[in-house]
């Protein structure tokens, strides 16, 4: 991938992130406060960014979403797929728990 | 006499309609609405087609402490713990717009939702007046549903030591639990440590 192209992958990347984003904050903004895992301000400013704007923000070499597992016990409970198929329902379901806990990062 | 506004009607009118067509139970839009009894039946009628399930609703908090129920109950109240702390709603439209996005989750994954939106309901009075409430789990740090007497020192979550009989129904929709198990969050332990 060139560099050229790995900008244009991150461009995309972002803008349907902000438009999925904006999307849900429109549909239900306190469901999606927990969908994206962001505060109430920062849902607001998306939720009024103009296309204009998400074009000039989405443009860059970072992107702007970000991962929400940033432990090891959620990563290996979200990646047992195969290991044991039987107990994966399990597994995601911890998973699923644990990341419904953390609303520091939102609050 | 309280003057009634239509508008607010409106809104309990709306309420009561998400609640019936999530399953509640007549007991729960009576407690959260002004609505009459009458216009309540004849709305749940209206909405759902049958009349509404008579009797008691389920009062005890044992329930919560079985396993799967336990597992079910914990997702839904992280999510309703979730949506508390974010978001400025009314306490009714907490419980809808979390057990909504409980039934996603569950339904994503392939499950058979185990408790129903009363028992959510129900679930978050009893956290509400003390005779429920959360408690880490010593290993993997999740906040479960327990009694409040819990000594948090020492619970360890149904997840990370799922005791000796669970995972063995066969009932569809239900979570399967094989050997195995303890050696993923076994393995998922050992990395942190």
């Amino acid at each position: 991938m060139t560099s050229e192209q790995i900008l244009a992958e991150i461009r995309e990347a972002n803008l349907s992130y902000l438009m999925l984003a904006q999307t849900l904050i429109r549909i239900d903004r306190d469901q999606a406060l927990f969908r994206l895992g962001i505060g109430e301000e920062t849902a607001s400013l998306i939720g009024t960014l103009t296309p204009a704007q998400m074009m000039k923000i989405a443009g860059g070499n970072t992107l702007l979403c970000r991962f929400r597992v940033d432990d090891d016990l959620v990563w290996n409970l979200l990646t047992s797929h195969g290991k044991g198929a039987a107990n994966d329902g399990v597994a995601r379901l911890h998973a699923s728990i644990l990341m419904a806990g953390r609303h520091q990062e939102a609050a | 006499m309280r003057q009634k506004s239509i508008l607010t009607e409106a809104r309990q009118i709306e309420r009561a309609v998400t609640l019936i067509h999530l399953g509640a139970r007549l007991q729960v839009l009576e407690s959260e609405t002004d609505l009459s009894y009458e216009r309540l039946l004849r709305l749940y009628k209206e909405v759902s087609g049958r009349s509404p399930s008579k009797g008691q609703l389920p009062f005890s908090t044992d329930w919560f402490m079985t396993w799967q129920p336990n597992i079910h109950a914990s997702l839904f109240l992280n999510i309703h713990e979730y949506l508390n702390k974010v978001a400025e709603l009314d306490e009714i439209d907490t419980v809808i717009k979390a057990y909504q996005l409980y039934l996603e989750q569950i339904g994503a994954q392939g499950l058979e939702p185990l408790l129903s939106v009363t028992r959510a309901w129900r679930l978050v009075k009893f956290v509400d007046n003390g005779m429920l409430t959360m408690t880490p789990c010593r290993k993997c740090g999740g906040h479960f549903v327990t009694h409040p007497h819990e000594i948090a020192r020492n619970y360890v979550c149904g997840l990370c030591e799922p005791p000796a009989r669970a995972g063995k129904g066969r009932m569809a929709g239900a979570l399967q639990l094989r050997q195995g198990q303890d050696e993923a969050v076994g393995r998922a332990m050992a990395t942190l440590s």
